[in-house]
């Protein structure tokens, strides 16, 4: 159903993009749909989230927030050892993968010891970085998105366009439509609450035949071993419960130290992501089933991975750890607003998506190396970041890290300008030319097309060949 | 034999949240609340009750009371095949009763807890879902209650389900729409 795409390279953004940033931009640019669509959902989302500031004080929770996640990062190891040691207590099973395809080997593997044909998950953005569902399809099992954007998604074979609100950039008719190829029959209703109807049998079916559950996890709680899975659907309950397997895949730095901790993210996260006070339904699990109990997995694996995180521990990188993936950047950012996701071609969009997924994929990886300069540095996702992390100066930082061949080349010519203007003698060279060249082109003392460096300046305004200029 | 006020502030506190997160509530003594419950269920429809085994469902007599509205019903654990329990064989109008551990009044959150009697699925898998909720189990603020669930020396239940309201999604053209995959209505009977 989803396309094809390698892995194993320790890849986070996706391999089947087309084109380049620039080209993917210029065409969300061009698409009206898409527009009118990203207005009205970051408008709605502004509306609510100013709610919430007034109403909770969301600017003043920032702080222990912060200081919550810093210290997160700091303890990270022996955090990690404690959640596992909890979770093994508990009755669970504990993976460390070093990497995606790691993950993806583990949780193939065990669908495949245990005989399962369909696996059911809830949305989750670690196992689009791992591109685990493309790792079930290769060993043909077949992957149901349940939750109702991502499943849209899936239908129309595309990735999410954000983290917590996958299919934002479809409207209404075009869901229609996919429902109706997905059915093989016309006989689906037009309207929001026919269509959400229609999902929800449709995927009851698939939750009936699931032999695995695989879900995100937006919190792992260390003192007890518990994985917080914050939803409004009720789909991923259902991934956790109804399977008799449930594999939960939660990048490494998703973990806090102890239920205090826990309530304060837990509280920050659905106001920040859309605008409330709660997300619906909030699951915390504690390994599988126990004895005497009638429902619940009868297994419980926890995969941890970290994928490049760990390296970035002690570098001045280590604030993106504290992300919470609410989204709240993607919405304020001026550039998000007008392409939307899909432009960014990787699971992780937005400020933070331009932060991490270099940092995760590699300096020079062609597909993520440029993504630092999707931004205008306006510094609204760093006061949009619930957990105050500053977004602003990690893609300045970023930008000095990226290589590819245009910033390397406008790196030499920055350090050669650095170079002649440095010495008192060249920089007295280099201005008696500029001026000698300023009169040759200039006329009634203004200079209207300059050559090489100066024509980007001269395309939209004059320059005065004389200080004061003429007026 | 619902009330508007209760004279109680976290009593009212927890039906404004209830309200603003698109649930109902009522206050009810004990003595009526077996009635009053069932009588709901009657008026949304519901062919079938499953509920979970709890003293609280006993002591307000609900099962008698679910039988002479003509209701039928099912203790926890059920023994139905998985389809059926999902509600994609046999009646679609069921009803999940569950008997939360706690309740947090700002922000309308029942607190459920899985156990022997008490499946962690009974409010999803259900089309309605009725919480039978005594007072006393009511505290102010979401660190309270996690601070109770998750005390030390009490072993942490293998699942704890925060439900905040029915179900629903924005994820068409981000405009929230009700009844996704869990439960379409809730309510909350408060019991005096």
């Amino acid at each position: 159903m989803s396309t094809r795409k390698r892995r194993g390279d320790g890849g986070v953004a996706y391999l089947d993009v087309q084109g380049t940033l620039r080209e993917r931009t210029v065409d969300a640019l061009r698409d009206r749909t898409l527009r009118g669509n990203l207005d009205s959902a970051t408008t709605s989302w502004g509306e609510s989230r100013d709610a919430m500031r007034s109403d909770y004080g969301l600017d003043e929770m920032r702080e222990r927030a912060r200081e919550i996640r810093r210290s997160n990062i700091r303890n990270l190891p022996a955090l990690l050892s404690e959640m596992q040691a909890k979770v093994r207590e508990a009755g669970g099973t504990v993976v460390r993968a070093v990497d995606g395809a790691e993950a993806c080997r583990y949780i193939t593997g065990l669908a495949q010891a245990r005989g399962v044909k369909v696996v059911a998950k809830s949305k989750s953005m670690a196992t689009e970085e791992i591109k685990l569902n493309e790792a079930l399809e290769d060993a043909r099992i077949e992957v149901v998105e349940t939750d109702l954007g991502e499943w849209i998604l899936q239908l129309a074979s595309e990735h999410p366009s954000h983290i917590i609100a996958p299919a934002v950039h479809l409207n209404r008719e075009q869901v229609a439509a996919l429902f109706r190829e997905e059915a093989g029959t016309d006989d689906v209703p037009d309207d929001r609450e026919g269509l959400v109807a229609h999902a929800r049998v449709r995927l009851r079916e698939k939750f009936a035949e699931a032999g695995i559950g695989v879900s995100g996890v937006n919190l792992g709680v260390a003192s007890t071993g518990t994985v917080c899975v914050l939803e409004n659907e009720g789909n991923a309950r259902l991934v956790t419960s109804q399977p008799r397997i449930h594999v939960a895949v939660m990048g490494m730095e998703r973990v806090v130290a102890d239920w205090d901790e826990a309530a304060h993210i837990l509280q920050v996260l659905p106001m920040a992501a859309i605008g409330q006070d709660a997300a619906n339904y909030v699951n915390l699990i504690t390994g599988p089933r126990r004895d005497g109990e009638a429902d619940g997995p009868e297994e419980f694996h926890l995969v941890i991975i970290d994928g490049g995180r760990g390296a970035l521990r002690g570098t001045e990188f280590e604030e993106a750890l504290s992300c919470i993936r609410c989204g709240a950047c993607l919405y304020s950012c001026p550039m998000w607003r007008s392409v939307g996701g899909q432009a960014y071609g990787s699971p992780y969009s937005g400020p933070i998506g331009a932060v991490i997924t270099p940092l995760l994929e590699g300096p020079s990886s062609p597909a993520s190396r440029d993504l630092p300069f999707m931004s205008s540095l306006c510094g609204a996702c760093g006061e949009a970041c619930p957990v105050g992390i500053p977004l602003q100066d990690l893609l300045v930082r970023a930008r000095a890290r990226s290589s590819s061949p245009a910033t390397r080349k406008s790196g030499m010519a920055f350090r050669a300008w650095s170079r002649l203007w440095r010495r008192p003698s060249t920089y007295r060279a280099w201005m008696a030319g500029w001026r000698l060249m300023l009169r040759a082109r200039g006329k009634d003392g203004w200079a209207t097309d300059l050559p090489g460096p100066g024509a980007g300046w001269t395309q939209v305004r004059d320059m005065p060949t004389r200080w004061p200029p003429r007026r | 034999m619902s009330t508007a006020s209760s004279g109680d502030p976290l009593v009212d506190l927890l039906m404004a949240s209830l309200t603003r997160r698109k649930a109902t509530g009522q206050v009810v003594s004990g003595e009526h609340a077996g009635r009053e419950a069932a009588r709901w269920m009657a008026d949304a429809g519901v062919a079938r009750a499953v509920l979970a085994s709890d003293p609280v469902v006993d002591a307000i007599g609900l099962p008698d009371a679910l039988r002479r509205e003509g209701i039928d019903v099912i203790m926890w654990p059920t023994g139905l095949g998985k389809r059926e329990a999902m509600g994609l064989e046999g009646p679609i109008d069921v009803c999940g009763v569950t008997v939360p551990a706690l309740a947090v009044a700002e922000r309308g959150t029942v607190v459920l807890e899985a156990s022997e009697g008490h499946g962690r699925g009974l409010d999803v898998t259900s089309r309605h879902h009725v919480a039978l909720l005594p007072t006393d189990r009511i505290v102010r603020t979401l660190g309270e209650a996690l601070a109770l669930t998750f005390a030390d020396g009490r072993p942490a239940p293998s699942a704890v389900s925060l439900v905040s309201g029915p179900s629903r999604s924005s994820d068409i053209e981000k405009i929230s729409t009700l009844g996704a995959h869990g439960a379409l209505t809730e309510h909350v009977v408060i019991i005096r």
